[in-house]
C-alpha cells in the first residue's frame, strides 16, 4: 500500500496553448476595480502588486497599456522621508516596497521620481553588524532582505554603498546540508529563499560559493510527475515556486536538469481560459502574482511569444541591458 | 438593507465595540472565525460569542474592513486624530481580519513602546490571528519584535545569560518573577508554535520561529533541547509528511550535539584540573535565561550521549519509513540525520588528532569519547546492525511501531549502535528488495545516490 503522491493531474481539456491576449487584458482590468474588498484586503503590498502587473505587461510588449503618470505620481508620494518607500500610501515604508518601486521605475527608465540617494541612505541603514538587513526600522531579519537591499542598490548603480564582505558572509551562513537556503541561520531550506539567496550571490559575484550540483539536485527533486514544481518536500506544486525554482537553477547553470516539456504543460494548464491570469494550480483562482510568474517561467524555458526575463531580476533582459546590468549567471 | 455611509458608519462602530466588550467579557476567547452568512439578520450583533471562540457574521466583513482600514491610514498620514484607546481597538478589529497588514503592527509597537499596550496582551491578539491564519508572515515577524522587547525587560543587562545570572545575583527580590515571566512567556510560545503547525501542514513560518525562540530564548540550553526533542517525536510520528517539523527535529539534534561536542570538549581539555572554569560549565549546562533551574549533575548523566541520541534518531526514521512507505519527508530527514552523523565524526577525529598532537595520551575521558564514536564505533555498530537484525522486525509494522521500546528491551543493554554507511546500505538493499510501493524505491534509490555521491565521494 503505497502513498498518494502529493501533486495535481492535469486534465484532459486543460489549455495547452498561451493565451497572451487574455492574460493582458486580465492585467489592464486589475487595477481599476479599486472598490473591490479584495483590492482592499492587498493594499499592505500594493507595489508589490503593481510590479507584478507592469513587469508581465512589459514581458508580453503590451507596458504601454498601464497608466504611466498615475503610477509614478503614486510611486513618488509613497517615499517617506526616511527615503524607504511603503507599499500604498500611508503604509509604513519597507525594503520589499522600496525594491518593487525601484524594479517600477527601472521599467519606466525615470528613476530620478523618488529622491534616489535617500534611497540608497535608506538601504545602507538597514545593514546590521553581522551584514544581515533588516526589512524596515523595527528589525526583522531575513536572507529576503538581503536579496531586497542589492538588488535595489544594483538596480540604482550604488552596490559600493554597504559592507558587502559582511553580507555574503551571512547569507553564505543561511546555507545547509542540502546545498539550499533558508531565511536564517539555522532555518529549513525553501524554494523562495534559495531564489533571493542565489539571486543575492549573483548580483555580488560570489556565485562560485555554492554547491552547485548539490543545490541543483535538490532543486529538480521539487519536480512532480506533473511536472510542476513545489517549494519544499512533499509540498503541492505551485505556478510561483515553479519560477523560483527553475530561475535559481538557471543562475546555477542547472535548468536543462529538468523535464521542461512537462514544467511548460503545467504552467500552461493553470491558466483560466474564460478570465485570463494564471493560477497556483489548474482550477483556481487567477491573480497577478501567479499571472508573472507563469509568463517569466515560461520565458525561462524558451517561449518566444514573451521578452527574454533575466532570472536574478525578475524583469525583461532589454531593460537590464540598457541599465548595463549584467548578474552573473554560472553555466 | 440601507448602506448610506452614515449608516455604515453607525453599524461598524458598533461592532468594533461589540468585538472589544467580547473580549472584555470573556478574557479567555481562544480563537477566531469567521461564520458564513451572506445576510445580516436584524436586531443582532454579527458578532458571536460562543464559549471561548469568537465569531463574525461573513455579511459585515465588507463594511468593517475597509472602515477600520481607512480610519487606520487617515491616523497614519495625520489627517484624523485617534486616541490611544482607539487605536488598540481599531488595530485589534482590523489585524484579526487581515493580520499581513504590517503598519497596523507597526502602530501597535508604538503603542507597547509607550506603554499603552501590555506585550503579552499584544502576543495574545497574534496568537489569536494565528488560528485564523497559521502562516501569516506578518504576525510572526510582529511577535519576533514584542519577544526581544520582553527579553529586554526581562535581561536589562543584555545577553539571555547575562542577564539571568545578574538578576540571579544583584536584586534577589526581583529575580524571580523575571525569570518566571520568561519561561512562562517561552512556554506559551512553544504552545502557539505548535497550535500553529497543527493547523496547517509545514508550516514555514511556525517552524522557523520556533527554531528562532530557542535561539533566542534558550540559547544553549540543554534541557530545553532535550524536552524538546522528546515531545517533538510523537509529533513527527504522526506527521510523516511535515518536512519543516522533520527539520525542527534536525535543527533539535544538531544543536544538541554541538552543545554536548563543547561540554566534551571542554572535559577533555579541562577535567584534570578539579575546579572547572564557571563561565564553561554555565554553557555546558546552559542555564539560560528560560532554563527553569537544571545543571543538575545527575539529570545530565541519564542523558544520553551523541552517538546514542544518533543510533535512536536513525531508528525513529527506520520504523517512520517502514510504517509509512512512499514519504520523501522521511527520506530528506534521513539524509539529514546522516550527514550530521558523519560530520559529527569527521571533527570529532580530527580534534582527536588535535587534542594527541598536544598532549600525547590524551585524557581518560576524552579518549573515551572518541573511542565510542569516532574510532571503531562504526565497524561495531556495522557488525551489530548485522547480528541483531533488529531492522527486519520493523518491516511491515503497524502505526505503533515507532515506538521502541520493545525493541530495546529484546536487544538488551548494548553499546551505542550508531550510523554507519555500511548498515545504510544494506538497510537500502532491504527496502529495495521489499519494496512494494513505487515512491518508496525511487526514494530509497535516490538516497543510495546521495550517499554514494555527498557522503562516500
Amino acid at each position: 500500500m503505497g502513498t498518494q503522491v502529493k501533486d495535481v493531474v492535469l486534465k484532459p481539456d486543460a489549455p495547452t496553448t498561451l493565451l497572451l491576449d487574455k492574460h493582458a487584458d486580465y492585467i489592464a482590468a486589475y487595477g481599476s476595480k479599486k472598490d473591490d474588498y479584495e483590492y482592499t484586503l492587498s493594499e499592505y503590498l500594493r507595489m508589490s502588486g503593481i510590479y507584478w502587473g507592469l513587469t508581465v505587461m512589459d514581458l508580453m510588449g503590451q507596458l504601454h497599456r498601464m497608466n504611466r503618470n498615475e503610477i509614478t505620481a503614486f510611486i513618488r508620494s509613497c517615499q517617506h522621508e526616511c527615503g524607504g518607500i511603503g507599499a500604498s500610501i500611508g503604509h509604513d515604508p519597507h525594503l520589499l516596497y522600496t525594491l518593487s518601486a525601484v524594479q517600477i521605475l527601472s521599467l519606466y527608465d525615470d528613476l530620478n521620481v523618488i529622491d534616489v540617494q535617500k534611497v540608497v541612505e535608506y538601504v545602507k541603514g538597514l545593514q546590521q553588524e553581522d551584514g544581515s538587513f533588516a526589512g524596515d526600522k523595527w528589525g526583522e531579519i531575513d536572507t529576503r532582505f538581503s536579496f531586497c537591499a542589492v538588488a535595489t542598490l544594483a538596480l540604482l548603480g550604488k552596490l559600493d554603498a554597504i559592507n558587502m564582505g559582511k553580507a555574503v558572509e551571512f547569507v553564505l551562513s543561511c546555507m545547509n546540508f542540502d546545498g539550499g537556503f533558508g531565511c536564517r541561520p539555522g532555518s529549513e531550506s525553501h524554494a523562495g529563499q534559495i531564489y533571493c539567496c542565489t539571486g543575492f550571490l549573483s548580483i555580488t559575484g560570489q556565485l562560485h560559493q555554492v554547491s552547485a550540483d548539490l543545490l541543483g539536485w535538490w532543486l529538480c527533486e521539487r519536480q512532480l510527475p506533473s511536472g510542476g514544481l513545489n517549494g519544499r518536500p512533499e509540498k503541492l506544486p505551485d505556478v510561483c515556486y515553479s519560477w523560483w525554482v527553475l530561475a535559481s537553477l538557471k543562475i546555477i547553470g542547472r535548468i536543462h536538469w529538468i523535464d521542461k516539456n512537462k514544467l511548460r504543460s503545467f504552467i500552461l494548464a493553470c491558466q483560466d481560459e474564460e478570465t485570463g491570469g494564471f493560477a497556483d494550480r489548474p482550477g483556481d483562482m487567477v491573480d497577478p502574482f501567479h499571472t508573472l510568474f507563469g509568463i517569466a517561467g515560461l520565458s525561462l524555458l524558451g517561449d518566444e511569444q514573451i521578452k527574454a526575463v533575466n532570472p536574478v531580476f525578475c524583469m525583461p533582459e532589454d531593460v537590464l541591458q540598457k541599465i548595463g546590468l549584467h548578474p552573473e549567471l554560472l553555466s | 438593507m440601507a448602506e448610506s455611509e452614515e449608516e455604515v458608519d453607525v453599524l461598524v462602530q458598533r461592532v468594533v465595540k461589540d468585538i472589544n466588550n467580547a473580549f472584555k467579557k470573556n478574557p479567555n476567547i481562544d480563537e477566531i472565525g469567521l461564520i458564513p452568512c451572506p445576510e445580516a439578520r436584524y436586531n443582532r450583533s454579527p458578532i458571536v460569542l460562543v464559549e471561548n471562540s469568537l465569531g463574525v457574521e461573513s455579511w459585515c466583513v465588507k463594511f468593517l474592513l475597509p472602515y477600520v482600514h481607512n480610519k487606520l491610514l487617515l491616523y497614519r498620514q495625520r489627517k484624523q486624530w485617534l486616541d490611544r484607546e482607539a487605536l488598540v481597538d481599531i488595530t485589534c478589529t482590523l489585524l484579526l481580519l487581515n493580520p499581513d497588514f504590517t503598519t497596523a503592527w507597526n502602530v501597535r509597537k508604538e503603542l507597547v513602546q509607550c506603554g499603552v499596550l501590555n506585550p503579552e496582551r499584544d502576543l495574545y491578539l497574534g496568537k489569536l490571528a494565528l488560528t485564523k491564519f497559521p502562516k501569516s508572515p506578518e504576525t510572526w515577524i510582529h511577535r519576533r519584535w514584542v519577544l526581544q522587547r520582553v527579553l529586554r525587560e526581562c535581561c536589562p543587562q543584555g545577553g539571555v545569560r547575562k542577564g539571568q545570572s545578574e538578576a540571579g545575583g544583584v536584586a534577589d527580590g526581583e529575580a524571580t518573577p523575571r525569570a518566571e515571566r520568561l519561561q512562562r512567556v517561552l512556554q506559551e510560545e512553544m504552545k502557539v508554535c505548535s497550535e500553529a503547525a497543527g493547523r496547517y501542514p509545514s508550516n514555514y513560518n511556525a517552524w522557523s520561529h520556533r527554531i528562532w525562540v530557542l535561539q533566542n530564548m534558550a540559547k544553549g540550553n540543554l534541557k530545553v533541547l532535550h524536552d524538546e526533542l522528546s515531545s517533538m517525536k510523537l509529533w513527527v510520528s504522526m506527521h510523516v509528511s511535515d518536512h519543516s517539523g522533520f527539520h525542527y527535529r534536525q535543527f533539535l539534534l544538531k544543536a544538541l550535539v554541538g552543545e554536548l561536542s563543547q561540554a566534551l570538549d571542554w572535559a577533555s581539555t579541562h577535567l584534570p584540573r578539579p575546579t572547572a572554569d564557571p563561565h564553561r560549565a554555565h554553557q555546558a549546562n546552559g542555564e539560560a535565561a528560560a532554563a527553569n533551574g537544571n545543571g543538575n549533575g545527575t539529570e545530565d548523566r541519564q542523558r544520553p550521549g551523541v552517538p546514542k541520541l544518533f543510533e535512536e534518531e536513525m531508528e525513529l526514521c527506520t520504523d517512520l519509513i517502514e510504517s509509512y512507505p512512499g514519504h520523501e519527508t522521511l527520506w530528506c530527514h534521513r539524509r539529514h540525520v546522516f550527514f550530521l552523523w558523519h560530520h559529527w565524526r569527521l571533527e570529532l577525529s580530527q580534534t582527536a588528532g588535535r587534542h594527541s598532537d598536544e598532549s600525547p595520551g590524551g585524557s581518560p575521558l576524552h579518549s573515551a569519547g572518541a573511542g565510542s564514536g569516532a574510532g571503531e564505533g562504526g565497524a561495531k555498530s556495522t557488525q551489530a546492525m548485522d547480528v541483531d537484525g533488529a531492522l527486519g522486525g520493523g518491516a511491515g509494522g503497524g502505526a505503533s511501531s515507532y515506538t521502541q521500546d520493545s525493541k530495546r528491551l529484546k536487544r538488551g543493554p548494548l553499546q551505542p549502535r550508531p550510523p554507519a554507511l555500511h548498515s545504510e546500505h544494506s538497510f537500502i538493499a532491504k527496502t529495495l528488495s521489499a519494496c512494494r510501493s513505487p515512491e518508496q524505491g525511487r526514494f530509497a534509490a535516490a538516497y543510495r545516490k546521495w550517499l554514494d555521491s555527498v557522503i562516500a565521494s
